[in-house]
């Protein structure tokens, strides 16, 4: 009768033991499904957010494009700033070419009181350190709207700067003096 | 009673020492085995499969989205019909009872049925490698069918791309909406509608072909191309490239002439653009005409004829590119763009001279420096009929080659120009003492809109240019292209921009170094400016 007893202890702690694994590997399970079941986007901590860049392909006949992440604080000027700056740090892809001369940097971005143009201020290598060539200078350009253009839609002109001033042209072709539509450039 | 002993005595001796470690195992071994059941997802739950990261062109957030293994035997990936209804914006429809799901993407429906392959698309059924399957309260769907499906007929629009395992998602923003035919007695017209306000090119330099090359157009391929043909118009073909639409069309024998006209309204966003082609349905010419029976089949009738294409060209202005302190491309081995734009320029002057018996004005003779808009106002001083460019090009890499021709895209949107043109008049009125910078900007915007005037022959030019430069030359033909290039504003007369080589390839700057390449481009561009000129010009074809 003693061993009935000890026995019978024995299986209830088993299956008790048995009843609450199962339950919590189906909790943990589920719980699991719930944030990775097809229709739910994995939760991205806010700060993060993904941008797309564009540059050039290599026969200089169009644009391709790159992610990168960025933490998405400071408001929207700080946000333009990083995915310049991400820009400007070049593709990470063989094939891609980037339009933007080399040591090119931006200083600043704002916006004045028309919330839709973008002013983007860069140092003066933007300008000297440009090799020239349409094409070049085209895709420079190109590849500067394209991306503020997808990435931030609320803007719809950019104005570029060099050293705090609009220029008249970066490399000679294209008249760069008043804000660029984003349309147009699209 | 003997079964209640003997389930005593069962129940006793399963609990023995021996049995009770038995009871042990066998609880362990069930444990493990619901775990390996969950884990591996054999209870008929779908396994964790790899995520496929989403880019939209729209602008909307970037997405992880998880895809599944279904399938325990393929490792193809499924998508949830939610989330793939969710990035296309796509509107969907679930028939429980017959099993079906009807996804709307844009214009196109698309009919799942639940464990089939066939998916209904519009008027055609595609087949998928793997059924479509119900699972964990998801429709699902195969990948492949975006993958191999989608994304090969929304080229452009949706790129899959199988290394970085992304999905980039455009932004469908058409310009040319929709083709219709409509037959009559006289012939058959091609109608297409547009939003915005484009420039067309059309040749028919392929027998039974009419090609039209519309600048700027952004267009649905496989609705274009799926439109049948209708009295003379066999079929059509539509094609995407970065900047431009062509559309192709396949014309009866017994087409003999074509129009076309642009109806509508100029600027603004009006959808009541159309864009006309006229098919004239002829009899056969009564002299056999050699050039007219193989070369060409149709025969281009336009109204507008006369204005567009016969220019009397008198006077050509050459405008040798950069100068002075600007360089323009310089090469590796040190070559500058502005002392090559300027010989070849020279050389196109002597061979114009010396070959069409015209007057010729550079923008520049010698190495210096002249404003973008002092080019301009020279050309317009001197009433030239025609304006050339004349560049070398550059990229950032070695690869990149080829020649194109310019003109100017139409100057900003009409709306914004016409808005600001009003405001700035409104302050000229209201304002005595003129504020010279609004004076300044009105300039601008005046300057911008008088080549518009000029841009359907400077197209036209363009494309001579480029067809007769593609004749001679063995380096890619990058086409014509439309650009906002400063030079060309303010043009009073047809004007194009000619981007001869790449200085950045080293072939090409050596073929931008020698002499007989140099006179092969000037012969090019002269015998164009024959073309394009009204009475073919003097001199004989050399």
């Amino acid at each position: 009768m003693k061993d009935e007893n000890i026995g019978r202890k024995i299986i209830f702690v088993l299956i008790a033991l048995f009843v609450i694994i199962t339950a919590v590997v189906f909790v943990s399970r589920w719980r699991g499904r719930e944030g990775k079941r097809p229709g739910t986007v994995r939760e991205v901590p806010g700060e993060i957010r993904t941008v797309t860049l564009f540059f050039g392909n290599s026969k200089a006949d169009g644009l391709v494009s790159e992610t990168r992440d960025i933490t998405s604080e400071g408001g929207f000027e700080n946000e333009v700033k990083q995915v310049i700056e991400a820009l400007l740090e070049g593709s990470e892809e063989g094939g891609h070419v980037s339009a933007i001369p080399r040591g090119t940097r931006i200083e600043r971005v704002f916006r004045v009181e028309d919330k839709k143009t973008v002013y983007l201020d860069f140092n003066r290598a933007l300008i000297s350190n440009h090799p020239g060539g349409s094409a070049g200078e085209y895709y420079t350009i190109k590849m500067i709207l394209k991306t503020v253009g997808v990435n931030f839609p609320q803007v719809s002109m950019v104005q570029l700067l060099v050293g705090g001033y609009p220029v008249d042209t970066i490399a000679g072709h294209y008249k760069v003096d008043s804000p660029l539509s984003v349309r147009e450039w699209r | 009673m003997n079964s209640k002993t003997g389930s005593g005595s069962c129940r006793y001796s399963f609990f023995t020492g021996k049995n009770i470690l038995r009871g042990v195992f066998l609880l362990a071994a069930l444990l493990a085995a619901v775990n390996v059941c969950l884990s591996t997802g054999a209870l008929g739950k779908e396994d964790e499969g790899k995520t496929l990261g989403v880019v939209f062109a729209d602008g909307r957030r970037t997405e992880d989205i998880i895809l599944s293994k279904v399938e325990s035997e393929s490792e193809e990936l499924y998508i949830s019909a939610y989330d793939l209804a969710r990035i296309f914006k796509a509107t969907k429809y679930w028939k429980p009872g017959r099993k079906r799901l009807v996804v709307r993407i844009g214009a196109e429906k698309y009919i799942f049925t639940l464990d089939t392959r066939v998916v209904t698309a519009d008027d055609k059924s595609l087949l998928l490698r793997m059924p479509v399957r119900y699972r964990g309260g998801f429709v699902m769907i195969p990948l492949e069918f975006i993958r191999d499906h989608l994304a090969k007929s929304r080229t452009g629009r949706i790129e899959f791309d199988e290394k970085r395992f992304v999905l980039t998602i455009g932004a469908p923003s058409y310009n040319v909406k929709g083709l219709t035919f409509e037959e009559s007695d006289e012939g058959t017209r091609a109608v297409l509608t547009l939003k915005d306000e484009l420039l067309y090119h059309v040749d028919n330099e392929t027998p039974g072909l009419l090609r039209l090359k519309i600048y700027g157009g952004r267009l649905n391929t496989l609705k274009i191309s799926a439109t049948e043909g209708k009295g003379l118009f066999k079929r059509v073909r539509a094609e995407q490239t970065e900047y431009d639409a062509y559309l192709f069309f396949e014309v009866q024998q017994s087409a003999r002439r074509f129009r076309v006209e642009f109806l509508g309204p100029a600027g603004g966003d009006s959808e009541d653009r159309k864009l006309v082609i006229f098919l004239e349905k002829g009899e056969l010419p009564e002299i056999p005409d050699a050039d007219f029976a193989g070369k060409r089949m149709v025969e281009i009738l336009r109204e507008k004829t006369a204005e567009q294409i016969n220019v009397e060209v008198e006077r050509v202005v050459i405008d040798p590119g950069h100068g002075g302190d600007d360089a323009g491309r310089v090469s590796d081995s040190g070559i500058e763009e502005k002392l090559v734009n300027l010989e070849i320029s020279r050389m196109l002057k002597r061979m114009l001279i010396d070959r069409l018996g015209i007057e010729v004005v550079l923008t520049r003779r010698t190495d210096k420096i002249v404003p973008l808009d002092r080019r301009g106002e020279i050309a317009n001083v001197e009433k030239g009929d025609l304006f050339i460019s004349i560049h070398c090009n550059g990229w950032f890499t070695e690869e990149a080659g080829g020649f194109e021709t310019f003109f100017l895209s139409p100057a900003r949107n009409y709306e914004e120009s016409h808005q600001a043109e009003q405001e700035n008049s409104s302050i000229r009125f209201e304002e005595s003492d003129l504020d010279s910078e609004k004076l300044e900007e009105l300039d601008f915007i005046l300057w911008d809109m008088v080549q518009n005037e000029f841009i359907n022959e400077s197209s036209e030019f363009a494309e001579i240019i480029q067809k007769s430069l593609g004749e001679r030359l063995n380096i890619r033909n990058r086409g014509v292209r439309q650009a906002g290039l400063r030079v060309l504003r303010g043009i009073k007369m047809p004007a194009v921009l000619v981007e001869i080589a790449f200085l950045s390839n080293p072939e090409e700057e050596k073929l931008l170094m020698d002499d007989k390449f140099r006179r092969v481009v000037c012969e090019g561009i002269v015998e164009a400016v024959r073309d394009f000129s009204a009475d073919g010009l003097g001199g004989e074809t050399e």
